[in-house]
């Protein structure tokens, strides 16, 4: 054959195969971790854009008070009872020095509802109350900026 | 073929490096994302009764207080706002003001996610101490 030149190299069509086999691998393994991932209840909590880091809200002896959305009370991971909930929290603010309780109420609980445990939880003696959110960039609803 | 044989011996594979990668960044994508992360949160403060009555009276006369009725209206001290302007308008009512505290009052039976906003843009306009009014506070 008279043709000069180079011959032209291989080129092989990726493989998608393994491509999918990997990417299934890692959505499973996500879809069965995450859930786990929230200590306590799952909860779906209300976005804020102010909100604050709260690191102590990780931490054991942090006392974590759940609202589902039916109205449901969790301490830690424990259903209680509405009327537990003073004395629960007394027992666990007893013996620590910074009486701040952390409240992960779902968006749609009813506000009654949260007010009642807060009323029980300024019974038992807290003055500082955290109320966890999840964290957003832009409020919900509120069309983005133009000045950057 | 005269070739010296060494100690290598006999047929021997190269590493297939390919599945080796797979693995390798696959477990970083999954410990990249399960990262722990730090809950976020809005503070809020349950102030106790104030047992000092006249104290109670000099501070109620100065206060904010922001309520939202059973359909999601929204108003300070009496006066109707929107959600959009609710920043706005604290904002300029604090730039006056010293101690920026706020009282938040809420029908019972409007979702927690509405009062949520509102502490949230009561924070951004900048109100430090925020205070849920329940019940109990309100019979005292």
């Amino acid at each position: 054959m008279a043709v000069i030149g180079k011959a032209p190299s291989e080129v092989s069509d990726i493989n998608v195969t393994p491509l999918v086999d990997v990417m299934l691998v890692l959505l499973i393994i996500f879809m069965v971790i995450t859930p786990m991932l929230q200590k306590g209840v799952s909860v779906d909590m209300a976005k804020a854009v102010n909100a604050v880091d709260m690191a102590n809200a990780n931490k054991t002896n942090a006392v974590v008070i759940a609202i589902t959305r039916d109205g449901k009370i969790y301490l830690g991971s424990k259903v209680i009872n509405a009327d537990e909930v003073t004395s629960k929290v007394k027992d666990q603010i007893e013996n620590k020095l910074d009486k701040t309780v952390y409240l992960r109420s779902d968006a749609r609980a009813k506000y009654g509802d949260v007010t009642s445990v807060v009323d029980d939880i300024r019974a038992a003696g807290v003055e500082d109350l955290g109320l966890l959110t999840e964290k957003v960039e832009r409020r919900p609803g509120v069309p983005p900026s133009a000045t950057p | 073929m005269a070739m010296a044989v060494g100690k290598k011996g006999g047929p021997m594979n190269d590493i297939n490096v390919t599945p080796l990668i797979d693995v390798l960044l696959v477990l970083l994508i999954i410990f990249m994302i399960i990262v722990p992360r730090t809950p976020h949160g809005l503070s809020a403060l349950v102030p106790q009764p104030n047992k000092n009555k006249k104290q109670n009276e000099a501070v109620l006369e100065r206060t904010v207080v922001v309520t939202i009725d059973a359909n999601q209206q929204i108003a300070i001290n009496q006066t109707p706002v929107t959600m959009q302007d609710l920043g706005n308008r604290l904002e300029n009512i604090f730039k006056t003001r010293n101690e920026r505290i706020m009282f938040v009052k809420g029908d019972p039976n409007i979702p927690f996610g509405t009062v949520a906003q509102v502490i949230d843009i009561a924070h951004g306009a900048g109100v430090d101490k925020i205070g849920l009014i329940t019940k109990q506070l309100e019979n005292q």
